[in-house]
């Protein structure tokens, strides 16, 4: 009678939350070429890094107030293909792939919950 | 005593998967991709099935996916009529390369600086992905839907087999068809083996080893039901190969015979790869799992864990499980 191989643990499975790519793996650490204009060039000085990166932190602070000020207000989107809806602005997801909004004003009519990938999304504005 | 072959499921996908790509073996391992029917193609250490991440972005079925030689980078086909490519170390889209029509197919070229595209709409594209604005060199000649696109011969010429019942040779400068290779049914799956120029066809319960340079028949075998995919090992010894009955089938290369079968899947296998050190292949199926099975069962590699029969029946077992815990159909 064959006995089964026997086996350390399960293969892991999908964390629910997010979509992976652990930014703390040695091969992420490793291999993650940094994002920064500047420290991609060479001879980057350490001075020049701090002003890009406080720059960054600037803007993503903005960006975030942004999406703070914008929930439930009536926002437009300025979409691919020449399209432009109404909605009130709900939330986005952590990595910024869809906005929520409720009301979105099609032109085959009101959708009262709706998601919004934001790669279609050219620009929106709002009236704060 | 003899061993039972553990396959270890790796869940994750919540619809069929359909194609699966190993990477070369790179300082941190080797890596594992799959493409599913539910958009979402997911990264793997290839060794232990562990998921890594998901890459997100697709809009519709992901029919084809691979990694570049040292699994930096990711490469997708879909339904959404785009082929994607990804970091694979972050997980972000890099590049979108839109198309007229369903992709099935996309591999890189060995230095990682060109991307071959197929699918539904009979062209072979090559794109330079250092130039991405340029456009992509086209090559016509398919009559049908090409189901899988490689480059061989040190990425000088290309292969390619489609739903005309027709495996074509291109050459990559001229973009002239070199030899063709006609069937009466249509070919399931293709993969090409760059150490010895060895081309691995599927078709109707037909395992077929050809040479790819000359596309001359070396040898054939039947198989027990229809074969969807079969997957060389990299010594050339064995064969694996898995289709419409669920199972796994392993065959001597030399002998043609039959080895073993297992089974497993609760649905029709799709795809089936050996890794690139030899030691285990998955196999991706319509149940929407990947298994990974050991090429010499009871061997300690990954998660198996070799046990020794004195050890067997001591209560040392804290860490490690009989097997794996399946339901049982």
């Amino acid at each position: 009678m064959a006995t089964p191989v026997p086996v350390l643990r399960l293969p892991k499975g999908p964390d629910l939350n997010s979509r992976g790519f652990d930014p703390n793996s040695p091969r992420y650490i490793a291999l993650c070429r940094t994002t920064l204009a500047t420290s991609e060039a060479a001879g980057a000085d350490g001075e020049e890094l701090q002003q890009e990166q406080h720059a960054r932190s600037v803007l993503r602070e903005r960006f975030l107030r942004c999406l703070l000020a914008m929930t439930n207000k009536k926002v437009r989107f300025n979409m691919h293909e020449n399209v432009t809806v109404e909605a009130t602005f709900g939330s986005s997801d952590i990595d910024v792939l869809n906005f929520q909004v409720s009301d979105l004003h099609t032109p085959i009519g009101v959708q009262k919950e709706a998601l919004i990938r934001s790669q279609d999304v050219i620009s929106f504005t709002f009236d704060a | 005593m003899a061993m039972r072959q553990t396959p270890l499921t790796c869940s994750g996908h919540t619809r069929p998967v359909v194609d699966l790509a190993f990477s070369g073996i790179t300082p941190f391992g080797y890596f594992l991709i799959s493409a599913c029917k539910d958009g979402k193609p997911m990264l793997r250490q290839g060794d232990t099935g562990d998921w890594i991440g998901t890459f997100l972005g697709h809009k519709g079925a992901v029919w084809g996916a691979t990694l570049n030689m040292d699994a930096t980078k990711a490469a997708t086909a879909a339904a959404d009529f785009t082929a994607k490519v990804w970091d694979s170390v972050s997980g972000d889209e890099v590049l979108s390369l839109a198309h007229k029509h369903i992709v099935k197919s996309v591999t890189f070229t060995q230095d990682s600086n060109h991307l071959l595209t197929a699918g539904n709409d009979k062209l072979l594209r090559i794109y330079d992905l250092s130039n991405t604005d340029a456009a992509p060199q086209e090559i016509a000649g398919h009559g049908a839907a090409i189901k899988k696109a490689l480059w061989c011969n040190n990425d000088k010429q290309i292969l390619s087999a489609a739903d005309d019942k027709t495996i074509r040779l291109w050459d990559r400068t001229s973009m002239d068809e070199v030899k063709t290779l006609t069937f009466d049914t249509t070919v399931s799956s293709m993969e090409y083996m760059a150490d010895g120029e060895i081309l691995v066809i599927t078709y109707g319960k037909t395992i077929a080893f050809y040479n790819a340079l000359s596309l001359e028949l070396i040898k054939t075998v039947e198989a027990p039901a229809p074969i969807n995919s079969a997957s060389l090992h990299p010594e050339k010894d064995f064969f694996v190969a898995g289709g419409e009955d669920f199972k796994l089938y392993k065959f001597d290369y030399s002998t043609m015979e039959e080895l073993e079968s297992y089974k497993g899947h609760f649905g029709p296998v799709h795809c089936v790869r050996f890794s690139p050190d030899g030691e285990l292949y998955a196999s991706g199926s319509e149940d929407g799992t990947l298994r990974l099975w050991q090429t010499a069962v009871g061997k300690t590699y990954g998660l198996w864990k070799c046990v020794l029969p004195e050890d067997l029946g001591a209560d040392n077992s804290e860490q490690m499980y009989g097997s794996t815990p399946e339901i049982k159909a």
